[in-house]
């Protein structure tokens, strides 16, 4: 059922990752969005499409609580709706005219997305933090295979740099996998970057895994 | 198929100046085509073994895979003496033919993409214009076109507003008139000439002919190259990669009037390649 497919949280990104004024590219199963936090640091995404002429909004500038279009400074506000043509200053923009809102919310210090409202919270990763984020050009079951982790859910929790580390996946097509690593809160620094290092090390044989498949 | 509103059309596949008489390969509508230079100043293109025709003018080489059913059009302002012919070279785009030209066409981008020359943030305005399809010709105008730029060209001082007249008169061209800075009631010419690779792959090659004495030829291809690579990191990020013909796909405004009527324009004459027909 595609509802079910749509109304289901899917980890997009880390949140740190996106500082307050700043818009990124990030990907839904159902396509492409922009995410972007607001001056004040409220967290929006919506479609990665200017309705104007197609321009990726994730490649846009965010100003005080709002979003703007590179090519043509279309400027679109927290619900999508667009708010200011600059090549018409005195025309208000008809209600129409809206870069489709998407949900989002952040918890454990990765952001995630749906196409439509999910009923529940995200899954919650109690006692652990966002490390980082990496693409991976292997399948899911190439990631859990070269790592040796165990399914939970739809993450996999592996012992990577000797830490208790949780991977959650969002793939982005059969053979390419965003992976968020969320790792014990509380680490040091070089364990933070054991983690980091063996994540780096995992990557390059699920990578081989996949050729080799 | 490839309509023959297609096939007939003419299109530049390099500069005179740079040809090579042992042969060239390049693309044109997906097909490969061969370009030899001649020492006796008589190019030719082939494609598959068969000659096409060719015509060589502004500084580069036309030619067209099918039996065009009009001339090469001309550019009479180009022929002043007075004037500096500019072959700015080429850029290769990862968009459709389509989509570079209607990017030409459009002045409301100015101030985002072109920032502090082209346009200014602070006067973002486009004023109404006059758009027509010259049926007697067959081509888009536009004209009565104004517009805020800081730095219209290499030769300009300083902030003027800039009067525009737009032409398209083959499908993958367009010329550009503009308020000339040193000599006013005279017309500085760009245009913008695309060789379509492929339906989302394209080569192209602008070309100026300016009244400037003062600019070296070095610094104005710098300039005409700044805007076109400030443009092309637009090109090819929109979605969907080819041009939308169907009305409901995108969101014009009177600033696109342009746009409105080349779209109109293209879909008439049936001339589809890099163009999307419904939305997907």
């Amino acid at each position: 059922m595609a509802i079910e497919t749509e109304a289901r949280w899917v980890p997009i990104a880390v949140s740190c990752d996106i500082l307050d004024g700043t818009v990124i590219p990030a990907r839904l199963p159902t396509g492409p969005i922009a995410v972007w936090r607001s001056a004040s640091g409220s967290l929006y995404a919506n479609g990665d499409r200017c309705p104007h002429r197609g321009m990726r909004l994730s490649q846009g500038f965010v100003r005080g609580e709002t979003l703007s279009c590179i090519y043509h400074g279309w400027r679109f506000g927290a619900d999508g709706a667009c708010q200011k043509i600059p090549a018409h200053p005195k025309v208000s923009p008809p209600k129409t005219i809206n870069c489709g809102p998407l949900p989002v919310t952040e918890a454990n210090g990765v952001v995630w997305g749906a196409a439509t409202s999910p009923v529940d919270a995200p899954d919650q990763f109690v006692g652990h933090d966002a490390l980082r984020s990496l693409v991976v050009a292997a399948s899911t079951d190439a990631i859990a295979s070269a790592c040796e982790g165990e399914w939970v859910g739809e993450a996999i929790a592996v012992t990577l740099g000797g830490q208790n580390t949780i991977l959650l996946l969002n793939p982005y097509g059969p053979a390419e996998v965003l992976v968020i690593a969320l790792v014990p809160r509380g680490l040091t620094a070089p364990d933070l970057v054991r983690v980091s290092t063996a994540l780096e090390a995992l990557r390059r044989s699920a990578e081989a895994v996949g050729e080799a498949a | 198929m490839t309509p023959d509103s297609v096939r007939n059309a003419w299109y530049p596949v390099g500069l005179l100046s740079d040809l090579n008489p042992d042969g060239k390969e390049s693309l044109l509508l997906g097909e490969t085509i061969t370009i030899f230079g001649s020492d006796m100043g008589e190019p030719r293109v082939e494609c598959g073994g068969r000659g096409l025709p060719v015509v060589p003018r502004f500084g580069h080489l036309w030619t067209s895979l099918g039996a065009p059913d009009k001339d090469l059009f001309t550019i009479p302002e180009a022929d002043h003496p007075d004037r500096t012919l500019v072959d700015v070279g080429v850029v290769r785009v990862k968009c459709s033919p389509l989509r570079a030209v209607e990017n030409f066409l459009d002045i409301a981008h100015f101030p985002f993409v072109h920032t502090d020359i082209l346009g200014a943030e602070s006067h973002p305005e486009v004023s109404d214009y006059q758009v027509k399809i010259r049926d007697d010709v067959d081509e888009v105008w536009a004209t009565k076109v104004e517009f805020y730029q800081p730095q219209a060209a290499k030769s300009a001082g300083g902030g003027i507003m800039t009067e525009y007249m737009y032409r398209v008169p083959t499908p993958t061209c367009s010329i550009l008139y503009k308020t000339c800075p040193p000599r006013p009631g005279e017309w500085d010419v760009i245009a913008l000439f695309v060789q379509p690779l492929t339906e989302d792959l394209c080569d192209v090659w602008p070309w100026m002919a300016l009244f400037d004495d003062e600019s070296a030829m070095t610094d104005l291809i710098h300039f005409q190259q700044l805007i076109f690579l400030q443009d092309r990191s637009i090109l090819e990020s929109q979605i969907p990669k080819r041009l939308p013909l169907d009305p409901a796909m995108e969101t014009p405004t009177r600033a696109d009037l342009t746009s409105v009527a080349y779209r109109r324009w293209l879909k008439r004459q049936n001339y589809t390649y890099g163009a999307q027909l419904v939305a997907g």
